[in-house]
């Protein structure tokens, strides 16, 4: 038998896990406690319903952004919540084929990706 | 006389508007409402960092009607996602199998459903605890 060695270069290695992952772990995010989270911040925050209409204010909303904790769930929520949509967005408009793909991928990846840098500079900006 | 000349079979342009891919199309537009909720918290951190004004200036448009309507619409639309999400949630895992047995995916859907109004209930009850508590 004659045997045949194949010289093959390792496979390309794929970037697509990271934003699978990131799409992932917003919409399980978003599935769990997007609902909590839009009544509260959309209803009941601002129109004062079953809350103190305190917690609304700028030094209370200020004190919840400036505790570590609270900084890494403002971060949690608006980055993932961005990246889930970025995916998803993403992955219809390419079936859709609405255009190019580097430009698809500048208008759901880039956007999100920019997006997630401008909340991270924000929670710095505002401080501990 | 090789060359291929694969079939493409014919696919009207707007598919995605009909069904039975309507489904999928409204599934996945869920992820616009997920994204635009997050540009909504984004826009009032943005008003945080600018000064007590401009945060108030943001609580007032909060407050509108609206923003009251958009809200729902957002909540309705998130509520479809929850839905959804854990309809995918047996594809997407790995088989579930206990004592020997399949637990079928629709046990798993229900499972998880359960768990996720627990979760977003649980959320509320803590932050309105914390509220009638301070």
């Amino acid at each position: 038998m004659k045997h045949v060695t194949i010289n093959r270069s390792a496979p390309k290695r794929s970037v697509a896990p990271v934003f699978w992952l990131l799409f992932g772990a917003g919409g399980m995010l978003s599935a769990l406690f997007g609902p909590a989270l839009i009544i509260l911040t959309g209803l009941m925050l601002p129109h004062g319903w079953g809350l103190p209409a305190s917690f609304a204010d700028f030094p209370h909303v200020l004190g919840f952004v400036r505790h570590p904790l609270g900084k890494l769930v403002v971060l949690a929520v608006i980055a993932l919540f961005f990246w889930h949509g970025a995916e998803r967005m993403f992955l219809t408009l390419k079936d859709m084929r609405a255009g190019p793909l580097p430009l698809l991928r500048l208008l759901t990846y880039g956007v999100a990706a920019l997006l997630t840098l401008v909340t991270i500079a924000l929670l710095l900006a505002i401080e501990f | 006389m090789s060359e291929r000349r694969p079939f493409h079979r014919p696919q009207p342009r707007y598919w995605w508007a009909h069904k039975p891919y309507l489904a999928y199309t409204l599934r996945e537009l869920t992820g616009v409402a997920v994204a635009l909720y997050a540009a909504i918290l984004l826009a009032g951190l943005v008003c945080l960092w600018r000064g007590p004004q401009a945060f108030d200036v943001y609580r007032k448009i909060l407050a509108s009607k609206g923003s009251l309507l958009v809200h729902l619409v957002l909540l309705a639309a998130v509520l479809w996602h929850v839905i959804t999400w854990f309809q995918i949630l047996p594809k997407t895992m790995p088989k579930l199998i206990l004592g020997g047995r399949l637990v079928p995916p629709r046990s798993v859907t229900a499972i998880a459903l359960v768990l996720a109004f627990f979760c977003s209930a649980g959320l509320l009850v803590v932050v309105i605890v914390i509220g009638a508590l301070s």
